[in-house]
């Protein structure tokens, strides 16, 4: 994965080879079936749908109410951009392309901030040292979560250089 | 008389609306990377990089920051949006 400016403006250019590809649209793809298909009572849902207020049940659920269906239409709009720009089928020299202009980034921004959410709430980020986990899925979700973690950040080093 | 008493309600109302604002408050969470959550900040709140990268750093270091106050419509909006961006926020009333 090279993640570089793009020489016409603003915005961000990845390269990703062709298995890179495949892993963020599958990745992609199951982001947007948490959101469509996900139960109220899944965790990794209850991260990316917080409550609005801590103390009022009420409240909460009145806001919920309100703004629930455009937060996850917002969230799989992101997922589905994600996941249509890396579902490639004809691959050139083993590398995808992709040019996003700083909307679209933030875009990818949003979808790799959700998507290492729902990855930490599955592998349990916050309760380190479970025995009784599944090592080897879990091997492949931290995987994933670190790899997420290191393209968000490269992306804000190309969309946000800082001087230091 | 009737509509002076009114008055003097509707002042009054008016009064500890504004007396008693809410705020929006962004909780630390150790998924969202530190440059992301203050990029979010500026580009949403439209805040300078100084105040972004404070407020980011007192959500990192405190465990929380209040990153807006105002009527609780507008800092429901602001919750909104920053669940939007995958940061937890909440909205609560200033205590008096």
């Amino acid at each position: 994965m090279i993640v570089a400016g793009r020489s016409g403006g603003e915005g961000v250019r990845l390269v990703l080879e062709s298995e890179e590809a495949m892993l963020l649209s599958e990745l992609a793809d199951q982001v947007d079936s948490v959101l469509l298909l996900g139960e109220d009572d899944d965790p990794a849902l209850g991260r990316l749908l917080p409550s609005a207020y801590i103390d009022d049940a009420s409240a909460s659920r009145e806001f919920a109410r309100y703004t629930r269906d455009s937060l996850v239409d917002g969230k799989r709009q992101a997922a589905q951009q994600v996941r249509d720009a890396t579902a490639v089928e004809a691959v050139e020299d083993g590398v995808v392309q992709i040019e996003l202009d700083q909307s679209e980034a933030w875009s990818w921004l949003t979808f790799l901030t959700d998507l290492r959410l729902i990855l930490a709430e599955r592998v349990g980020v916050i309760e380190e040292g479970d025995d009784t986990a599944d090592e080897t899925r879990d091997d492949y979700l931290r995987a994933a979560y670190e790899w997420a973690g290191f393209v968000q950040g490269s992306m804000l080093e190309v969309l946000d250089p800082t001087d230091s | 008389m009737t509509s002076t008493l009114e008055q003097h309600a509707t002042n009054l109302r008016q009064e500890s609306a504004a007396e008693v604002p809410w705020r929006t408050v962004v909780w630390d969470d150790p998924v969202n990377l530190m440059t992301y959550v203050s990029f979010v900040f500026r580009r949403y709140f439209g805040y300078s990089r100084e105040k972004a990268e404070r407020l980011m750093l007192q959500v990192h270091t405190e465990g929380r920051a209040v990153v807006a106050t105002g009527n609780r419509e507008a800092m429901e909006r602001h919750v909104q949006a920053m669940h939007g961006y995958g940061l937890q926020a909440t909205v609560s009333k200033v205590e008096p």
